[in-house]
């Protein structure tokens, strides 16, 4: 399958899913929907994207294989999600000062006191300006 | 004229003056720096306007709009990476130019042809936003949703891979759109039990995940790639005889700019890689194209800040937008609760007239910081990708948490930062998606407020012949292209 074609597989799968879950909204009476459900609109919309999707897989496309995701994005997204899971332990500003060095390093910064100096530099200036400036409390964590 | 006087006069008030001055600073900074958009800044920075009011709000993301597009130029120009997609056109001609060590007079040309771009396109802003919104005011549901459905299918020429991926983002995006509780029926859709999406998807999230996380990932992809600058000299301002050989480029191409600006959802790329191509066209040196014509960065640089006036025009008179970035603008009036369409013209006159002015402003003030700091510019463009993205996460974070405190919200940007990556891999923009979400509320509630005034008959629409006009425009635009192959025989 070619990605085009397996592009618009997923968005026709994604559309009947999202088409099947309107069957579960809420159904009100007849008088206040005055004849148009909340259900009527998002399934016009998903029945165009459908059509769409079809006419996206039946037309002529130049299709060069795409390229194998690098590791460093998954590595990347996994330190996103690490980011987030820091943040309820260690609190939002060491968590952020953690993600800035760790993915410096990660994207191949070697020098060390550069990367501790820039982190501290940034977390400083946000505490600073929101929590100082904005007065927006950060999330705290368990060891704060 | 009392407005724009009135206008102009709010840019006496020191705190107007300084952050038109930091969104200029920071639109060509970020414009300059190779992966972060205009529309990726004014994503970014959104969530820190909130607090500012609608009228430093608009005039700040407005400043950055308008000095994004110059920014991106000068990466274009020294080391062949535009800042900025609008700047892509730009490289064409100004890298050579800086190869060969000329990189001054290029830069200095970029400058002076955007600021009479951008200063023309402001022009027609303040004279024809009035005029439509004053054709508008008469437009019921019928037309507006005619109009918001013509609006729609301008994503097709947006970004992506195909008109027909477009559509399909588009689409998506105004089916996010309808996320959390049904205005009429109070019926939850889409919200999957969490609470927080019972009053919709928030825009902001959305749009930091979309630009700013998804980009993240991109560089991620690109790391190692490394770019070679051109030494830079001193930045000058062209020559007479530079000014005189460029000037029918430059006339061309604002006229030009403005007009693809004032269209619906297309905005300063496409209109800078026209008027690439017409500048050739009418050039008595088209050989010297793609080697080094100072004409070929004075063409697409005066187009691409024409654009961002043109873009304002259906945006602030009509609600609908003129680009992405106005679409993210247009999202940071609705955060605001102003809503933008004829009525601003006459319910908040001033607010309007400070943009203009302020936008006027931008343009100065970046003509004179082009020329005087381009080397500053230049240098912070060079930050190393393991500083700036992380820097830049963190602030995707604080974004997307500051305005209802929620880190919900940061799990919807990260979402969306991967649903953006996955979409460009499969060349799905995620421009015409932040249309489709900007749009997706105004198309649902004026397609029911038009049913209801036709007794829930479709027929009704025959007798609007705005609506009907515009139905028109929508399927020639939709159906034109495709026709016009099948004519010329070619597949």
């Amino acid at each position: 399958m070619t990605s085009t074609r397996a592009a618009a597989a997923a968005v026709i799968a994604i559309a009947v899913a999202l088409f099947a879950a309107t069957f579960w909204f809420e159904q009100m009476p007849e008088g206040i929907t005055r004849g148009f459900g909340a259900e009527l609109f998002p399934r016009m919309v998903l029945g165009t994207i459908v059509a769409l999707a079809v006419l996206l897989a039946i037309m002529p496309a130049s299709n060069p294989p795409l390229p194998r995701i690098p590791p460093m994005v998954w590595y990347s997204g996994a330190s996103l999600l690490a980011f987030m899971a820091l943040v309820p332990v260690a609190g939002m500003l060491p968590a952020m000062f953690v993600y800035l060095v760790g993915v410096g390093y990660l994207w191949g910064e070697r020098r060390h006191w550069l990367l501790f100096l820039s982190a501290i530099l940034l977390t400083a200036a946000i505490w600073a300006v929101f929590v100082k400036g904005f007065g927006i409390p950060l999330p705290k964590g368990l060891l704060d | 004229m009392e407005h724009f006087l009135g206008g102009m006069a709010l840019l006496l008030d020191p705190y107007i003056l300084w952050v038109v001055f930091a969104g200029t600073v920071i639109g060509i900074v970020v414009g300059a720096l190779p992966g972060i958009s205009g529309s990726t800044t004014t994503a970014l920075l959104l969530p820190f306007t909130i607090t500012m009011g609608p009228i430093p709000a608009l005039a700040f993301l407005g400043s950055i709009y308008c000095a994004a597009n110059f920014g991106g130029s000068i990466t274009a120009i020294l080391v062949n990476s535009p800042g900025d997609p609008s700047a892509s056109a730009t490289a064409f001609d100004g890298y050579p130019m800086a190869q060969r060590g000329e990189a001054g007079r290029a830069l200095g040309m970029s400058a002076v042809a955007s600021a009479i771009g951008g200063i023309f396109s402001v022009i027609v802003l303040i004279v024809a936003a009035p005029l439509l919104a004053r054709v508008a005011y008469s437009f019921g549901p019928p037309e507006y949703f005619a109009l918001a459905v013509f609006g729609l299918s301008m994503v097709a020429m947006t970004g992506g891979d195909s008109a027909t991926k477009n559509l399909i983002a588009g689409a998506f995006g105004v089916l996010l759109a309808t996320v959390g509780q049904d205005l009429t029926t109070v019926v939850e859709r889409y919200t999957f039990g969490i609470h927080s999406f019972s009053d919709g998807i928030e825009f902001i999230p959305v749009l930091i995940g979309l630009f700013a996380l998804a980009e993240l990932f991109e560089q991620a992809a690109q790391l190692g790639s490394r770019t070679v600058a051109a030494k830079l000299g001193a930045v000058r301002l062209p020559s007479w005889q530079d000014i005189k050989d460029c000037s029918k480029a430059i006339g061309l191409s604002s006229a030009l700019g403005t007009f693809i600006g004032i269209l619906p959802a297309l905005g300063a790329t496409t209109a800078a890689m026209i008027a690439y191509v017409e500048t050739k066209r009418w050039s008595k040196n088209k050989a010297e194209f793609g080697k080094g014509a100072i004409e070929g960065v004075a063409g697409p640089e005066a187009a691409n800040n024409a654009a961002v006036g043109g873009a304002m025009v259906p945006t602030l008179a009509l609600g609908i937008p003129g680009s992405t970035t106005t679409a993210i603008i247009l999202a940071g009036l609705i955060v605001q609760g102003v809503r933008p369409g004829p009525h601003l013209f006459t319910e908040q006159p001033l607010l309007l007239y400070a943009v203009f002015s302020s936008m006027l402003l931008a343009n100065l003030l970046y003509l004179v910081l082009g020329l005087g700091f381009a080397k500053v510019f230049a240098r912070i463009s060079m930050i190393p990708a393991p500083y700036l993205w992380p820097a830049v996460f963190v602030l995707s974070v604080i974004g997307a948490y500051a305005p209802n405190q929620a880190m919900a919200e940061v799990w919807v940007a990260i979402a969306f930062g991967g649903i953006g990556f996955f979409m460009k891999r499969y060349g799905f923009s995620p421009a015409p998606m932040v249309i489709g979400l900007v749009l997706g509320k105004m198309v649902e509630e004026t397609l029911k407020q038009s049913l209801l005034i036709f007794d829930l008959s479709w027929g009704g629409f025959l007798g609007r012949p705005i609506a009907l006009t515009l139905f028109g425009l929508t399927v020639l635009f939709l159906l034109g292209p495709f026709l016009l192959q099948r004519l010329r025989g070619r597949p």
